[in-house]
């Protein structure tokens, strides 16, 4: 994994998670982030909205990024504080041009089965920007 | 999750109960589609007590969608808490299947 660590700020430290490609591992993190939400008395939409972004920022990077080989790594960063969440995904594939996705609320792609991950990111998350390779999403969601 | 799932008149009504997420998404697929395979193709979906839908649960429900009606029956979707009315909105698969306020009024369209 060449991802370095990013930098603390006013924000403060980041908790760092990585585990083996398997969407088993998902659910830990989800929990750890959520808890962490909860104690710090977000509501339920942003709950929500964290939950679904980091979940398929996850499983993209599983699929996409690792094509779900065991023997590769999914790392995560995230803090938060009691004005906004952040979170960094980082995969070991070769990336992707996340502007080559097509648009899954096109009416000629509303019956295809993949595709909406990144949409609902973008669309629940304040922020979402990748990496210039592709295989690195960073998410902020204010309160 | 937990699924239950119950006939009323010659509809398969399916009530999805806790988070469909990723680790669910499999035995939502297996569910459906057996129920799909097994020869009933007019299912309701019973959204009450769905608390998360993540894309992979929403493309197991677009499969069964596309298997029902490539068989002329119906994926109809009921009683959709916020959030899940919010995700069927943001994605506009609201325009793909039919949503209805509650089991009966999907029933009662059948």
């Amino acid at each position: 994994m060449t991802s370095n660590p990013p930098k603390t700020d006013d924000m403060g430290a980041w908790t760092e998670r990585v585990f083996p490609t398997s969407l088993a591992e998902i659910r830990g993190t989800e929990r750890d982030v959520l808890t962490r939400l909860r104690e710090l008395a977000y509501d339920e939409d942003h709950l929500f909205a964290v939950r679904l972004s980091l979940e398929e920022a996850l499983v993209n990077a599983m699929r996409h990024g690792n094509h779900f080989d065991p023997n590769r790594s999914v790392r995560v960063w995230y803090r938060i504080s009691p004005d906004r969440v952040e979170i960094r995904v980082a995969d070991e594939g070769t990336g992707f041009d996340p502007g080559g996705v097509p648009d899954p609320t096109a009416d000629e792609n509303l019956d295809k089965p993949c595709g909406r991950g990144i949409m609902l990111m973008r669309c629940y998350m304040d922020k979402v920007e990748f990496s210039p390779r592709g295989n690195e999403v960073f998410m902020v969601k204010h309160r | 999750m937990k699924i239950e799932t119950r006939t009323e008149f010659d509809c398969q009504i399916i009530a999805i109960r806790g988070s469909a997420d990723v680790n669910a998404s499999a035995f939502l697929r297996e569910a459906l589609l057996a129920i799909i395979e097994g020869g009933m193709t007019r299912l309701i979906c019973d959204l009450t007590e769905t608390d998360f839908i993540g894309s992979d649960a929403l493309g197991v429900l677009i499969t069964a969608y596309l298997k029902a009606t490539g068989r002329n029956g119906f994926v109809k979707l009921a009683n959709p808490q916020s959030h899940l009315t919010e995700v069927l909105e943001t994605t506009r698969l609201n325009r793909l299947f039919d949503v209805y306020p509650d089991v009966s009024s999907a029933l009662a369209s059948a």
